[in-house]
């Protein structure tokens, strides 16, 4: 049977056909969906974690109970998870273990672009690079094989566009793999030395061996024309945008991209005299062939950062002189108006960094939604990193700040997601070294859900929504680790938001203001609409710079100057405008 | 092959409309791809999908000026994406505006004048699908009402495109779904 699938979804059905036992995540485009859909299989465990590191620990604890076990992430993911999993590759695995990065070349969501075959090579991993449904599902099978065959985790390394993109894949069946068990053996699983002497040595040997498999792999496919010296080298997308052009020239597909048997590149070198190694972001595989003492020529033509798609690639091989005479088709730069994503109608963050704007605090920013306080239409946050980074960089420059003589207030936002990810050790750390000359007022933006990526449920999730089971009570908490000025509030009463800010921004010392209104796109809140009364509105424009999708200036029949107006079929009546009107203008309607 | 994007505003449900295009295409006996952006722009920026159906389909990417057919699912989102199409494709416009941030806040202006040259250009369709819609008895068919619009111009059977429908709305949704196929199926343009 057929069926039309995007790589996320084919990733799990392999994992399902495959045996596959436990999978973990942590939600991160591109691979949100991976784990959404496997949830759909009973015969698999699967959660998302509180965190990158988590999901890889639970995922390893099933591969060393002996079961087939996988945990995706997006790329940056696998630097929270990079501790572990450093040392876990060290070990001979017992049940097959995959983990899948979703990698984000042009970073249509994501905060840097860093190619993640790059973290596999680090961590001794072969990788395995799919470029359509139908392989994302093949790969993952091939993956859980090879890791047991060569006793290694394996990487199946994708990238954001082949996760989004549908095509036809063929199902198959589930094959039951049975539950090895874990037979405890001290020198093979706990990583102290001298334990760690031996696997330096089996971690080359075992990448040897499969680099010698890669010269024959069906994965690897070399198609070859007649009477060309030119050899084009592609793996995933990048092999079925290079088909597109139909050219006159050999290519050499690669599945698994890492290791590359040096045999079988000897063997091609010698066949062509041009190579041309087509890859997004790093030169990955240029860069083995280099090391190969193979010439080759790859980022000289095709940029290091974006997408490739054909028109790139197109460019690319004119200026290597494979093709020729054609115009360089660009899609003519129009001036377009940008449509930055917004703050939804009824979102509980947009009162808050109303508040901060007007309040002109430096505001430091973390990883959400909230992070589009950045954007233009706000400007009401300097900073961004990654990931919980928020606390620490708030703290150090607060200490610096005050050596300077800089006694401004700082304020940071993170979002309940964020918090139990990476926020929580930052504030046990606050603790440490406080001092009376500190302000600093962390706003925390309980929301009740990780939003940014479609609404998973997170560890305080439970106590506003009965379906979700984690009922982590944040508030009692940091009071019970130590903090002594933590307060609740509901932002949607605008002014003891405004007051709260003001209050612990305007005192010394180290406070929490927790902000409880829940996610309006989860929970899909909805309450009776606001409208403008246009012969009360004055004009001033403070609802329309609350940045709401329904509210702008209009034109009334009758009325000379523009008056403030609000699209009803938009509003979900979160009283926002209605409370920021100095006139009363905006009245809820019946 | 057929070259087809759709554009619009994060929630307007563009992923839903690849995806059954997706799965009637394939019913039919064709190859597909389709792409979608996802992730952060689902809130309120902009979207697009793209399905590039045919006997064989290597990439899921449009070749710049290789379009067919746009689905503008917002007036502004039709316009930006015109870079991409053939010459003489053909341009469905649904008329609901939602105005960007920078119109909001009365920096830019809506740029009405550049929409409406699309025609110059272009065979334009221009819809009001939220109408339409409502008129069906579901204000969120609006997306139906353009996919009818859009397999007019495809050779898949009416049959297969409204059984693909009903297998991916919810039961309550069903007639009013496939009421809005048929209005944007035998709409005429003005």
């Amino acid at each position: 049977m057929k069926s039309v699938m995007t790589g996320n979804q084919a990733i799990a059905r392999g994992f399902w056909e495959a045996g596959g036992r436990l999978a973990a995540s942590y939600p991160g485009s591109p691979t949100v969906e991976m784990l959404e859909s496997l949830k759909e299989y009973e015969e698999i465990y699967s959660e998302f974690s509180v965190n990158e590191k988590v999901a890889l620990e639970v995922a390893m604890g099933a591969s060393f109970y002996g079961a087939r076990a996988m945990a995706s992430m997006k790329h940056v993911g696998v630097n929270i998870a990079a501790d572990p999993l450093m040392t876990f590759t060290q070990i001979k695995i017992n049940g097959g273990f995959v983990l899948v990065s979703g990698d984000d070349p042009g970073m249509a969501s994501s905060q840097n672009e860093q190619d993640n075959r790059i973290f596999g090579k680090f961590a001794n991993m072969g990788i395995l690079y799919p470029g359509n449904s139908q392989e994302a599902k093949d790969y993952m099978k091939i993956a859980l094989e090879m890791s047991e065959n060569f006793q290694m985790p394996m990487l199946l390394d994708i990238t954001s566009r082949v996760c989004h993109s549908r095509s036809i894949v063929e199902m198959g069946e589930r094959v039951e793999m049975d539950i090895k068990g874990f037979s405890p053996d001290r020198e093979k699983y706990t990583m102290l030395p001298p334990h760690t002497f031996k696997p330096q040595y089996e971690m080359v040997e075992r990448l040897e061996k499969l680099s010698e498999t890669a010269y024959d792999i069906p994965i690897n496919q070399l198609y070859e024309r007649e009477g060309t010296d030119t050899l084009i080298i592609a793996s995933g997308l990048m092999y079925y945008n290079l088909l597109e052009l139909d050219l006159d020239v050999s290519i050499y597909k690669l599945g698994l991209v890492f290791p590359l048997s040096q045999k079988r590149m000897r063997e091609l070198a010698d066949r062509y005299s041009n190579i041309i190694v087509l890859e997004e972001m790093m030169p990955f595989i240029e860069n083995e062939l280099t090391l190969m003492g193979i010439k080759s020529k790859g980022k000289e033509l095709f940029s290091f950062t974006g997408e490739l798609h054909i028109e790139d690639i197109r460019r690319g091989l004119k200026k290597a002189g494979i093709i020729e005479g054609v115009d360089e088709s660009e899609a003519p730069k129009l001036q377009m108006i940008p449509r930055p994503p917004m703050f939804c109608a009824g979102c509980p963050h947009r009162p808050v960094f109303d508040v901060l704007k007007k309040a002109k605090v430096r505001v430091i920013g973390d990883i959400g939604c909230y992070s589009m306080a950045a954007l233009d239409q706000w400007d009401a946050s300097d900073i961004m990193i990654s990931m919980g980074a928020s606390v620490g960089i708030t703290k150090g420059m607060n200490k610096m700040m005050r050596r300077n003589g800089d006694h401004a207030p700082l304020v940071s936002v993170i979002g309940d997601g964020t918090f139990f990810h990476s926020g929580m050790t930052g504030f046990v750390n606050l603790l440490h070294q406080m001092d009376e000359e500190d302000n600093m007022t962390f706003i925390i933006l309980e929301n009740s859900t990780t939003a940014m990526t479609g609404g998973q449920h997170n560890a305080s999730s439970g106590n506003f929504n009965s379906a979700d089971d984690m009922k982590v009570d944040i508030k009692a908490m940091l009071s019970a680790i130590g903090f002594t000025n933590v307060r609740e509030v509901d932002q949607f009463d605008y002014k003891a938001m405004k007051e709260a800010v003001k209050e612990e921004t305007g005192r010394k010392g180290t406070s929490v203001i927790i902000a409880t209104r829940p996610c309006a796109l989860r929970f899909k809140i909805k309450e009776k609409n606001f409208y403008v009364d246009p012969k009360v509105c004055i004009g001033c424009r403070t609802c329309v710079k609350t940045n709401c999708p329904p509210i702008r200036m209009k034109e009334y029949q009758g009325i000379d100057k523009l008056k403030s107006f609000i699209d009803p079929d938009m509003c979900v009546g979160c009283s926002v405008c209605a409370q920021v009107c100095p006139v009363g203008a905006i009245k809820r309607s019946r | 092959m057929k070259n087809i994007m759709v554009a619009g505003v994060g929630g307007q449900g563009l992923v839903l409309a690849t995806k059954i295009m997706a799965e009637a295409a394939l019913k039919a006996g064709l190859d597909v791809k389709t792409n979608d952006v996802v992730g952060l722009s689902q809130r309120g920026g902009m979207v697009w999908g793209s399905a590039r159906i045919g006997e064989k389909v290597h990439s899921p990417n449009i070749p710049v000026g290789e379009g067919d057919i746009l689905l503008g699912m917002e007036p502004l989102e039709a316009l930006r994406w015109k870079g991409l199409l053939r010459k003489g494709a053909v341009v469905v416009i649904n008329e609901k505006r939602t105005y960007p941030s920078s119109v909001l806040l009365e920096e830019k202006e809506y740029p009405e004048r550049d929409i409406g040259d699309l025609e110059k250009e272009y065979v334009v369709i221009r819809v009001d699908a939220v109408k339409e819609a409502k008129e069906a008895g579901n204000i969120k068919a609006a997306n139906t009402v353009v996919l009818g619009i859009l397999a007019r111009h495809l050779d898949i059977n009416k049959e297969i495109w409204e059984e693909v429908l009903l297998e991916n709305v919810p039961p309550k949704a069903k007639d009013a779904n496939i009421k809005a196929f048929n209005i944007g199926y035998g709409y005429q343009k003005d």
